[in-house]
Protein backbone atom coordinates (compact mmCIF):
# COMPACT_ATOMS: atom_id res chain seq x y z
CA UNK A 1 0.00 0.00 0.00
CA UNK A 2 1.23 3.52 -0.80
CA UNK A 3 2.46 5.34 2.32
CA UNK A 4 0.37 8.31 3.46
CA UNK A 5 3.53 10.24 4.35
CA UNK A 6 6.87 9.95 2.65
CA UNK A 7 9.52 12.28 4.08
CA UNK A 8 12.94 12.24 2.46
CA UNK A 9 16.03 13.95 3.85
CA UNK A 10 14.04 16.72 5.50
CA UNK A 11 16.32 19.47 6.77
CA UNK A 12 15.36 22.75 8.42
CA UNK A 13 17.74 25.50 9.39
CA UNK A 14 16.68 28.39 11.64
CA UNK A 15 19.45 30.84 10.82
CA UNK A 16 22.55 28.82 11.53
CA UNK A 17 20.81 26.41 13.93
CA UNK A 18 20.03 23.00 12.49
CA UNK A 19 16.55 22.09 13.79
CA UNK A 20 15.96 19.05 11.57
CA UNK A 21 18.83 17.13 10.00
CA UNK A 22 18.25 14.82 7.02
CA UNK A 23 15.19 13.09 8.47
CA UNK A 24 13.50 10.41 6.36
CA UNK A 25 10.54 8.22 7.32
CA UNK A 26 7.16 7.08 6.09
CA UNK A 27 3.72 6.46 7.55
CA UNK A 28 1.62 3.65 6.17
CA UNK A 29 -2.18 3.64 5.85
CA UNK A 30 -3.93 3.10 9.21
CA UNK A 31 -0.64 3.28 11.03
CA UNK A 32 0.09 5.35 14.13
CA UNK A 33 3.64 6.65 13.94
CA UNK A 34 4.99 8.38 17.02
CA UNK A 35 7.74 10.97 16.89
CA UNK A 36 9.47 10.67 20.22
CA UNK A 37 12.19 12.91 21.53
CA UNK A 38 13.05 15.42 24.23
CA UNK A 39 11.91 19.04 23.93
CA UNK A 40 13.76 20.80 21.14
CA UNK A 41 14.52 17.61 19.24
CA UNK A 42 12.74 18.81 16.10
CA UNK A 43 9.41 16.97 16.44
CA UNK A 44 7.16 20.00 16.03
CA UNK A 45 9.31 21.39 13.21
CA UNK A 46 8.84 18.15 11.27
CA UNK A 47 5.06 18.33 11.80
CA UNK A 48 5.02 21.95 10.67
CA UNK A 49 6.89 21.04 7.50
CA UNK A 50 4.51 18.17 6.74
CA UNK A 51 1.45 20.34 7.34
CA UNK A 52 2.80 23.10 5.10
CA UNK A 53 3.29 25.71 7.83
CA UNK A 54 7.08 25.70 7.46
CA UNK A 55 9.11 25.19 4.35
CA UNK A 56 12.03 22.78 4.60
CA UNK A 57 15.51 24.13 3.86
CA UNK A 58 16.04 20.97 1.82
CA UNK A 59 14.42 17.58 1.33
CA UNK A 60 10.96 16.60 0.20
CA UNK A 61 7.77 15.42 1.82
CA UNK A 62 4.61 14.00 0.33
CA UNK A 63 1.20 13.60 1.93
CA UNK A 64 -1.06 11.08 0.18
CA UNK A 65 1.14 11.45 -2.89
CA UNK A 66 1.06 15.27 -2.97
CA UNK A 67 4.29 17.21 -2.48
CA UNK A 68 3.81 19.57 0.47
CA UNK A 69 5.50 22.44 -1.42
CA UNK A 70 4.62 21.85 -5.07
CA UNK A 71 1.03 20.77 -4.39
CA UNK A 72 0.63 22.34 -0.96
CA UNK A 73 -3.09 23.01 -1.27
CA UNK A 74 -3.87 19.41 -2.23
CA UNK A 75 -1.50 18.03 0.42
CA UNK A 76 -3.12 20.18 3.13
CA UNK A 77 -6.52 18.98 1.93
CA UNK A 78 -5.54 15.41 2.87
CA UNK A 79 -4.69 16.09 6.50
CA UNK A 80 -6.11 17.38 9.73
CA UNK A 81 -3.73 19.06 12.16
CA UNK A 82 -3.88 19.80 15.87
CA UNK A 83 -0.97 22.10 16.84
CA UNK A 84 0.64 21.77 20.26
CA UNK A 85 -0.98 24.64 22.16
CA UNK A 86 -4.41 23.97 20.63
CA UNK A 87 -4.90 27.40 19.05
CA UNK A 88 -8.58 28.16 18.43
CA UNK A 89 -10.66 31.23 17.60
CA UNK A 90 -11.84 31.72 21.15
CA UNK A 91 -14.39 34.43 20.27
CA UNK A 92 -16.39 31.89 18.30
CA UNK A 93 -18.91 29.35 19.52
CA UNK A 94 -17.93 25.69 19.06
CA UNK A 95 -20.32 25.04 16.17
CA UNK A 96 -19.39 28.32 14.45
CA UNK A 97 -15.72 27.40 14.61
CA UNK A 98 -16.36 23.90 13.28
CA UNK A 99 -18.51 25.29 10.46
CA UNK A 100 -15.76 27.77 9.54
CA UNK A 101 -13.08 25.06 9.49
CA UNK A 102 -15.39 22.79 7.48
CA UNK A 103 -15.91 25.53 4.90
CA UNK A 104 -12.16 26.20 4.74
CA UNK A 105 -11.71 22.49 4.06
CA UNK A 106 -14.08 22.87 1.13
CA UNK A 107 -17.08 21.00 2.52
CA UNK A 108 -20.28 21.67 0.59
CA UNK A 109 -22.99 23.64 2.41
CA UNK A 110 -25.32 20.65 2.01
CA UNK A 111 -23.01 18.21 3.79
CA UNK A 112 -21.53 20.67 6.32
CA UNK A 113 -24.23 20.35 9.05
CA UNK A 114 -24.07 16.56 8.90
CA UNK A 115 -20.25 16.51 9.06
CA UNK A 116 -20.24 18.96 11.98
CA UNK A 117 -22.87 16.86 13.80
CA UNK A 118 -20.77 13.75 13.26
CA UNK A 119 -17.58 15.20 14.76
CA UNK A 120 -19.56 16.84 17.59
CA UNK A 121 -21.04 13.46 18.47
CA UNK A 122 -17.77 11.60 18.05
CA UNK A 123 -15.88 13.99 20.35
CA UNK A 124 -18.83 14.28 22.79
CA UNK A 125 -19.13 18.02 22.27
CA UNK A 126 -22.93 18.12 22.22
CA UNK A 127 -23.20 19.79 25.63
CA UNK A 128 -20.86 22.63 24.69
CA UNK A 129 -21.57 23.13 20.99
CA UNK A 130 -23.25 26.50 21.56
CA UNK A 131 -20.72 27.78 24.08
CA UNK A 132 -17.97 30.28 23.34
CA UNK A 133 -14.64 28.49 22.99
CA UNK A 134 -13.13 30.96 25.48
CA UNK A 135 -15.41 29.44 28.15
CA UNK A 136 -14.23 25.85 27.58
CA UNK A 137 -11.81 23.84 29.73
CA UNK A 138 -8.47 22.64 28.32
CA UNK A 139 -9.90 19.17 27.78
CA UNK A 140 -12.86 20.44 25.76
CA UNK A 141 -10.62 22.73 23.74
CA UNK A 142 -8.48 19.73 22.86
CA UNK A 143 -11.58 17.90 21.71
CA UNK A 144 -12.72 20.87 19.60
CA UNK A 145 -9.26 21.01 18.00
CA UNK A 146 -9.38 17.30 17.17
CA UNK A 147 -12.96 17.67 15.90
CA UNK A 148 -11.95 20.38 13.42
CA UNK A 149 -9.06 18.21 12.24
CA UNK A 150 -11.45 15.35 11.44
CA UNK A 151 -13.77 17.46 9.27
CA UNK A 152 -13.68 16.46 5.63
CA UNK A 153 -12.49 12.94 6.50
CA UNK A 154 -8.75 13.44 6.05
CA UNK A 155 -6.40 10.55 5.30
CA UNK A 156 -3.91 11.73 7.89
CA UNK A 157 -4.30 13.16 11.37
CA UNK A 158 -1.31 15.07 12.76
CA UNK A 159 -1.29 15.57 16.53
CA UNK A 160 1.40 17.59 18.28
CA UNK A 161 1.67 16.57 21.95
CA UNK A 162 -2.06 15.80 22.19
CA UNK A 163 -2.05 14.93 25.89
CA UNK A 164 -0.19 18.03 27.11
CA UNK A 165 -2.01 19.81 29.90
CA UNK A 166 -4.76 17.18 30.21
CA UNK A 167 -5.78 15.43 33.42
CA UNK A 168 -5.38 11.62 33.67
CA UNK A 169 -8.97 10.93 32.64
CA UNK A 170 -8.68 13.17 29.59
CA UNK A 171 -5.35 11.55 28.67
CA UNK A 172 -7.01 8.13 28.67
CA UNK A 173 -9.85 9.49 26.51
CA UNK A 174 -7.43 10.96 23.95
CA UNK A 175 -5.48 7.69 23.90
CA UNK A 176 -8.67 5.71 23.28
CA UNK A 177 -9.66 8.15 20.56
CA UNK A 178 -6.31 7.74 18.79
CA UNK A 179 -6.70 3.96 18.86
CA UNK A 180 -10.22 4.18 17.44
CA UNK A 181 -9.27 6.69 14.75
CA UNK A 182 -6.34 4.56 13.63
CA UNK A 183 -8.87 2.12 12.17
CA UNK A 184 -9.91 4.79 9.67
CA UNK A 185 -6.86 6.92 8.99
CA UNK A 186 -3.13 7.29 9.55
CA UNK A 187 -1.92 9.23 12.55
CA UNK A 188 1.36 11.02 13.14
CA UNK A 189 1.69 11.95 16.78
CA UNK A 190 4.48 13.54 18.79
CA UNK A 191 5.24 13.14 22.44
CA UNK A 192 8.12 13.40 24.82
CA UNK A 193 6.47 10.82 27.07
CA UNK A 194 7.63 7.26 26.41
CA UNK A 195 4.67 5.59 28.08
CA UNK A 196 2.24 7.50 25.86
CA UNK A 197 3.95 6.28 22.73
CA UNK A 198 4.04 2.69 23.90
CA UNK A 199 0.28 2.78 24.38
CA UNK A 200 -0.80 4.25 21.07
CA UNK A 201 1.86 3.93 18.37
CA UNK A 202 2.59 1.06 16.00
CA UNK A 203 6.06 2.45 15.32
CA UNK A 204 8.12 5.09 17.04
CA UNK A 205 10.72 7.32 15.41
CA UNK A 206 13.23 8.51 18.00
CA UNK A 207 14.64 11.98 17.47
CA UNK A 208 17.46 13.83 19.15
CA UNK A 209 18.87 17.23 18.18
CA UNK A 210 17.02 17.12 14.88
CA UNK A 211 18.41 13.72 13.87
CA UNK A 212 16.35 10.56 13.44
CA UNK A 213 18.17 7.96 15.53
CA UNK A 214 15.97 4.94 14.97
CA UNK A 215 12.51 3.74 13.98
CA UNK A 216 11.28 1.11 16.43
CA UNK A 217 8.32 -1.19 15.85
CA UNK A 218 5.88 -1.65 18.75
CA UNK A 219 2.86 -3.87 19.23
CA UNK A 220 0.77 -0.79 18.63
CA UNK A 221 -2.82 0.01 19.38
CA UNK A 222 -2.26 -0.63 23.07
CA UNK A 223 -1.27 -4.25 22.58
CA UNK A 224 2.29 -4.44 23.75
CA UNK A 225 4.32 -6.90 21.72
CA UNK A 226 6.14 -8.09 24.85
CA UNK A 227 4.41 -10.33 27.35
CA UNK A 228 5.89 -11.39 30.68
CA UNK A 229 4.66 -14.83 31.82
CA UNK A 230 5.37 -17.18 34.72
CA UNK A 231 5.01 -20.84 33.80
CA UNK A 232 4.82 -23.71 36.27
CA UNK A 233 6.93 -26.84 35.83
CA UNK A 234 8.45 -26.13 32.41
CA UNK A 235 12.13 -25.95 31.64
CA UNK A 236 13.62 -23.55 29.09
CA UNK A 237 14.33 -26.07 26.27
CA UNK A 238 10.71 -27.31 26.44
CA UNK A 239 9.35 -23.75 26.33
CA UNK A 240 11.55 -22.82 23.39
CA UNK A 241 10.85 -26.00 21.47
CA UNK A 242 7.04 -25.90 21.91
CA UNK A 243 6.79 -22.19 21.13
CA UNK A 244 8.87 -22.54 17.97
CA UNK A 245 5.79 -24.18 16.43
CA UNK A 246 3.48 -21.28 17.41
CA UNK A 247 3.23 -18.49 14.83
CA UNK A 248 3.86 -14.83 15.86
CA UNK A 249 5.23 -15.85 19.26
CA UNK A 250 8.88 -16.14 20.31
CA UNK A 251 10.94 -16.16 23.50
CA UNK A 252 12.75 -12.83 23.95
CA UNK A 253 14.16 -13.28 27.44
CA UNK A 254 14.27 -16.24 29.80
CA UNK A 255 14.77 -16.58 33.55
CA UNK A 256 14.22 -20.35 33.89
CA UNK A 257 15.11 -20.38 37.58
CA UNK A 258 12.01 -18.31 38.35
CA UNK A 259 10.00 -19.85 35.51
CA UNK A 260 9.67 -16.35 34.02
CA UNK A 261 9.82 -15.65 30.30
CA UNK A 262 9.36 -12.50 28.21
CA UNK A 263 7.72 -13.37 24.92
CA UNK A 264 7.49 -11.35 21.71
CA UNK A 265 3.88 -11.58 20.57
CA UNK A 266 2.85 -9.91 17.34
CA UNK A 267 -0.82 -10.39 18.25
CA UNK A 268 -0.93 -9.07 21.80
CA UNK A 269 -1.15 -10.50 25.30
CA UNK A 270 -4.40 -12.48 24.99
CA UNK A 271 -3.09 -14.34 21.97
CA UNK A 272 0.14 -15.24 23.77
CA UNK A 273 -1.68 -16.60 26.84
CA UNK A 274 -4.12 -18.59 24.73
CA UNK A 275 -1.28 -20.08 22.67
CA UNK A 276 0.62 -21.05 25.84
CA UNK A 277 -2.41 -22.78 27.34
CA UNK A 278 -3.16 -24.55 24.07
CA UNK A 279 0.47 -25.70 23.98
CA UNK A 280 -0.01 -27.33 27.36
CA UNK A 281 1.71 -24.84 29.66
CA UNK A 282 0.42 -23.97 33.13
CA UNK A 283 0.35 -20.16 33.08
CA UNK A 284 0.52 -18.81 36.62
CA UNK A 285 0.87 -15.15 35.72
CA UNK A 286 0.83 -12.98 32.58
CA UNK A 287 1.32 -9.26 32.08
CA UNK A 288 2.41 -6.77 29.45
CA UNK A 289 6.17 -6.41 29.69
CA UNK A 290 6.64 -3.08 28.02
CA UNK A 291 8.23 -2.69 24.64
CA UNK A 292 11.80 -2.14 25.60
CA UNK A 293 11.34 1.37 24.26
CA UNK A 294 12.67 3.00 27.39
CA UNK A 295 15.93 1.07 27.27
CA UNK A 296 16.25 1.69 23.56
CA UNK A 297 15.56 5.41 23.96
CA UNK A 298 18.13 5.76 26.74
CA UNK A 299 20.71 3.76 24.84
CA UNK A 300 20.24 5.75 21.64
CA UNK A 301 20.11 9.18 23.24
CA UNK A 302 23.08 8.48 25.53
CA UNK A 303 25.05 7.11 22.60
CA UNK A 304 24.28 10.18 20.50
CA UNK A 305 25.12 12.63 23.26
CA UNK A 306 28.46 11.01 24.01
CA UNK B 1 -14.17 31.62 -4.07
CA UNK B 2 -15.81 28.75 -2.16
CA UNK B 3 -13.12 28.99 0.54
CA UNK B 4 -12.51 32.73 0.18
CA UNK B 5 -15.95 33.89 1.32
CA UNK B 6 -15.76 32.03 4.66
CA UNK B 7 -12.33 33.60 5.18
CA UNK B 8 -13.73 37.06 4.47
CA UNK B 9 -16.66 36.42 6.81
CA UNK B 10 -14.27 35.33 9.56
CA UNK B 11 -12.21 38.51 9.19
CA UNK B 12 -15.19 40.86 9.13
CA UNK B 13 -16.62 39.12 12.16
CA UNK B 14 -13.30 39.27 14.01
CA UNK B 15 -13.06 43.02 13.41
CA UNK B 16 -16.62 43.77 14.43
CA UNK B 17 -16.51 41.34 17.35
CA UNK B 18 -13.78 43.41 18.92
CA UNK B 19 -14.84 46.73 20.49
CA UNK B 20 -11.85 48.36 18.77
CA UNK B 21 -13.72 48.83 15.46
CA UNK B 22 -16.65 50.59 17.16
CA UNK B 23 -14.38 52.77 19.30
CA UNK B 24 -12.32 53.81 16.28
CA UNK B 25 -15.40 54.63 14.21
CA UNK B 26 -16.94 56.49 17.16
CA UNK B 27 -13.83 58.56 17.91
CA UNK B 28 -13.35 59.34 14.23
CA UNK B 29 -16.94 60.54 13.79
CA UNK B 30 -16.93 62.63 16.98
CA UNK B 31 -13.71 64.40 16.04
CA UNK B 32 -14.75 64.90 12.44
CA UNK B 33 -18.23 66.11 13.44
CA UNK B 34 -16.68 68.62 15.85
CA UNK B 35 -14.22 69.80 13.20
CA UNK B 36 -16.94 70.06 10.51
CA UNK B 37 -19.23 72.10 12.74
CA UNK B 38 -16.53 74.52 13.90
CA UNK B 39 -15.14 74.99 10.37
CA UNK B 40 -18.61 75.56 8.94
CA UNK B 41 -19.55 78.17 11.54
CA UNK B 42 -16.24 80.03 11.28
CA UNK B 43 -15.71 79.96 7.49
CA UNK B 44 -19.32 79.67 6.32
CA UNK B 45 -18.05 77.96 3.13
CA UNK B 46 -19.88 74.96 1.70
CA UNK B 47 -16.74 72.86 1.29
CA UNK B 48 -15.26 69.67 2.74
CA UNK B 49 -11.59 70.42 1.95
CA UNK B 50 -10.67 70.77 5.62
CA UNK B 51 -12.59 67.64 6.51
CA UNK B 52 -10.73 65.64 3.88
CA UNK B 53 -7.32 66.74 5.18
CA UNK B 54 -8.30 66.22 8.80
CA UNK B 55 -9.78 62.81 7.96
CA UNK B 56 -6.53 61.86 6.24
CA UNK B 57 -4.57 62.95 9.33
CA UNK B 58 -6.77 60.85 11.62
CA UNK B 59 -6.64 57.86 9.29
CA UNK B 60 -2.85 57.85 9.67
CA UNK B 61 -3.37 57.22 13.38
CA UNK B 62 -6.46 55.01 13.30
CA UNK B 63 -5.75 52.64 10.40
CA UNK B 64 -2.61 51.20 12.05
CA UNK B 65 -4.76 50.38 15.10
CA UNK B 66 -7.11 48.40 12.84
CA UNK B 67 -4.34 46.66 10.90
CA UNK B 68 -1.90 45.96 13.74
CA UNK B 69 -3.79 42.87 14.89
CA UNK B 70 -4.46 41.32 11.48
CA UNK B 71 -1.52 38.93 11.42
CA UNK B 72 0.34 39.83 14.62
CA UNK B 73 -2.54 38.68 16.83
CA UNK B 74 -3.05 35.43 14.90
CA UNK B 75 0.67 34.73 15.00
CA UNK B 76 0.85 35.31 18.76
CA UNK B 77 -2.27 33.25 19.49
CA UNK B 78 -1.06 30.44 17.22
CA UNK B 79 -4.22 30.53 15.09
CA UNK B 80 -2.11 31.54 12.07
CA UNK B 81 -0.76 27.97 12.15
CA UNK B 82 -4.29 26.62 12.14
CA UNK B 83 -5.28 28.92 9.28
CA UNK B 84 -2.26 28.37 7.05
CA UNK B 85 -2.29 24.58 7.45
CA UNK B 86 -5.91 24.47 6.24
CA UNK B 87 -6.27 24.00 2.48
CA UNK B 88 -6.55 27.74 1.77
CA UNK B 89 -4.31 29.97 -0.36
CA UNK B 90 -2.07 32.45 1.40
CA UNK B 91 -3.17 35.09 -1.12
CA UNK B 92 -6.80 34.54 -0.09
CA UNK B 93 -5.90 34.97 3.58
CA UNK B 94 -4.16 38.28 2.81
CA UNK B 95 -6.91 39.61 0.54
CA UNK B 96 -9.64 38.64 3.03
CA UNK B 97 -7.90 40.57 5.79
CA UNK B 98 -7.38 43.55 3.47
CA UNK B 99 -11.03 43.66 2.34
CA UNK B 100 -12.38 43.27 5.88
CA UNK B 101 -10.21 46.15 7.12
CA UNK B 102 -11.21 48.28 4.15
CA UNK B 103 -14.85 47.58 4.99
CA UNK B 104 -14.36 49.13 8.44
CA UNK B 105 -12.45 52.13 7.07
CA UNK B 106 -14.87 52.74 4.20
CA UNK B 107 -17.84 52.49 6.57
CA UNK B 108 -16.16 55.10 8.74
CA UNK B 109 -15.52 57.41 5.79
CA UNK B 110 -18.99 56.82 4.33
CA UNK B 111 -20.60 57.97 7.58
CA UNK B 112 -18.99 61.40 7.09
CA UNK B 113 -21.19 61.62 3.98
CA UNK B 114 -23.76 63.16 6.32
CA UNK B 115 -21.62 66.34 6.27
CA UNK B 116 -21.94 66.53 2.49
CA UNK B 117 -25.67 65.94 2.90
CA UNK B 118 -25.90 68.83 5.39
CA UNK B 119 -23.95 71.09 3.02
CA UNK B 120 -26.25 70.15 0.15
CA UNK B 121 -29.31 70.82 2.31
CA UNK B 122 -28.33 74.30 3.46
CA UNK B 123 -25.89 75.51 0.77
CA UNK B 124 -24.75 74.93 -2.77
CA UNK B 125 -21.45 73.07 -2.57
CA UNK B 126 -19.34 72.21 -5.56
CA UNK B 127 -19.93 68.48 -5.81
CA UNK B 128 -16.93 67.59 -8.03
CA UNK B 129 -14.23 68.09 -5.33
CA UNK B 130 -16.46 66.33 -2.80
CA UNK B 131 -16.72 63.20 -4.95
CA UNK B 132 -13.03 63.27 -5.84
CA UNK B 133 -12.11 63.98 -2.21
CA UNK B 134 -13.96 60.88 -1.07
CA UNK B 135 -12.28 58.86 -3.82
CA UNK B 136 -8.90 60.22 -2.66
CA UNK B 137 -9.66 59.25 0.95
CA UNK B 138 -10.63 55.74 -0.15
CA UNK B 139 -7.46 55.34 -2.21
CA UNK B 140 -5.24 56.73 0.56
CA UNK B 141 -6.91 54.36 3.03
CA UNK B 142 -6.25 51.45 0.69
CA UNK B 143 -2.52 52.21 0.63
CA UNK B 144 -2.41 52.67 4.42
CA UNK B 145 -4.38 49.47 5.12
CA UNK B 146 -2.18 47.37 2.84
CA UNK B 147 0.97 48.91 4.36
CA UNK B 148 -0.29 48.14 7.87
CA UNK B 149 -1.25 44.63 6.86
CA UNK B 150 2.20 44.01 5.37
CA UNK B 151 3.93 45.17 8.55
CA UNK B 152 1.57 43.10 10.71
CA UNK B 153 2.62 40.04 8.66
CA UNK B 154 6.22 40.61 9.72
CA UNK B 155 5.81 40.63 13.50
CA UNK B 156 3.98 38.90 16.35
CA UNK B 157 3.85 42.14 18.35
CA UNK B 158 0.80 44.31 17.71
CA UNK B 159 2.29 47.45 19.25
CA UNK B 160 5.40 47.14 17.12
CA UNK B 161 3.20 46.67 14.03
CA UNK B 162 1.17 49.82 14.85
CA UNK B 163 4.16 52.04 15.63
CA UNK B 164 6.14 51.00 12.55
CA UNK B 165 3.07 51.52 10.34
CA UNK B 166 2.46 55.00 11.79
CA UNK B 167 6.16 55.86 11.34
CA UNK B 168 6.35 54.75 7.71
CA UNK B 169 2.98 56.33 6.86
CA UNK B 170 3.99 59.71 8.27
CA UNK B 171 7.35 59.52 6.54
CA UNK B 172 5.60 58.90 3.21
CA UNK B 173 3.06 61.71 3.96
CA UNK B 174 5.72 64.29 4.63
CA UNK B 175 8.49 63.11 2.36
CA UNK B 176 7.93 66.08 0.01
CA UNK B 177 9.37 68.37 2.71
CA UNK B 178 12.57 66.36 2.60
CA UNK B 179 12.41 66.33 -1.21
CA UNK B 180 12.53 70.14 -1.32
CA UNK B 181 16.04 69.99 0.16
CA UNK B 182 17.32 67.51 -2.42
CA UNK B 183 18.77 67.97 -5.93
CA UNK B 184 16.17 68.18 -8.70
CA UNK B 185 16.42 64.58 -9.90
CA UNK B 186 16.09 63.15 -6.40
CA UNK B 187 13.37 65.65 -5.53
CA UNK B 188 11.18 64.37 -8.34
CA UNK B 189 11.69 60.76 -7.23
CA UNK B 190 10.92 61.53 -3.59
CA UNK B 191 7.84 63.62 -4.41
CA UNK B 192 6.48 60.75 -6.47
CA UNK B 193 6.34 58.74 -3.22
CA UNK B 194 4.70 61.53 -1.23
CA UNK B 195 1.24 60.54 -0.05
CA UNK B 196 0.40 64.21 0.54
CA UNK B 197 1.39 65.19 -2.99
CA UNK B 198 -0.68 62.30 -4.38
CA UNK B 199 -3.70 63.00 -2.18
CA UNK B 200 -3.87 66.80 -2.52
CA UNK B 201 -5.18 66.95 -6.11
CA UNK B 202 -8.15 64.73 -5.25
CA UNK B 203 -9.25 67.15 -2.52
CA UNK B 204 -9.19 70.11 -4.88
CA UNK B 205 -11.13 68.26 -7.53
CA UNK B 206 -8.19 67.51 -9.81
CA UNK B 207 -7.78 63.81 -10.53
CA UNK B 208 -4.72 62.47 -12.29
CA UNK B 209 -4.40 58.95 -13.57
CA UNK B 210 -0.82 58.84 -12.22
CA UNK B 211 -2.05 59.50 -8.66
CA UNK B 212 -4.78 56.91 -9.05
CA UNK B 213 -2.19 54.45 -10.40
CA UNK B 214 0.16 55.23 -7.50
CA UNK B 215 -2.40 54.35 -4.84
CA UNK B 216 -3.52 51.20 -6.67
CA UNK B 217 0.01 49.99 -7.40
CA UNK B 218 1.28 50.76 -3.88
CA UNK B 219 -1.68 48.76 -2.48
CA UNK B 220 -0.92 45.81 -4.75
CA UNK B 221 2.79 45.96 -3.94
CA UNK B 222 2.16 45.97 -0.18
CA UNK B 223 -0.33 43.08 -0.48
CA UNK B 224 2.17 41.15 -2.58
CA UNK B 225 4.90 41.77 0.00
CA UNK B 226 2.51 40.63 2.75
CA UNK B 227 2.00 37.37 0.85
CA UNK B 228 5.77 36.99 0.48
CA UNK B 229 6.22 37.67 4.19
CA UNK B 230 3.74 34.89 4.95
CA UNK B 231 5.42 32.53 2.49
CA UNK B 232 8.84 33.15 4.09
CA UNK B 233 8.33 30.71 6.93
Amino acid sequence: MTPVIVAESLTKLYGSRLAVDQVSFDVKPNEVLGLLGPNGSGKSTILRILTGYLRPTSGTAKVAGYDVIENGLEARGQLGYVPEDVPLYTHMRVYEFLELMGRLRGLAETSLPREVDQVVERLSLGAVRSLLISKLSRGYRQRVAIAQALLGKPKLLVLDEPTNGLDPRQIIEVRELIRTLARELSILVTSHILAEMERVAHRVAILLDGKLLSVHTLGGNGTSSRVRVRLRGSDEPTVRSRLSAVPDLAVAEAQPAQGTYVLESARGTAYAVRALVESGFAVEEASQAGTGLEELFLRLTEGAQR
Amino acid sequence: MKRFLPLLGKEVRALFYSPIAYIIIGVFLILMGYSFTITLFVNKFATLVHIFFQSAGLLFLLIPIITMRLFAEERKAGTLELLLTAPVRESHVVIAKYLASMAVVLAMIALTGTYAFVLGLFGSPEWGPIYSGYLGLALLSSTLVSLGLMISALTANQVVAAIVTIGISFLLWTIDTLAAMMPDALERVLISFSLLARFQPFVTGAMYLSDFGFFVSSTLLALFLAMRALARR
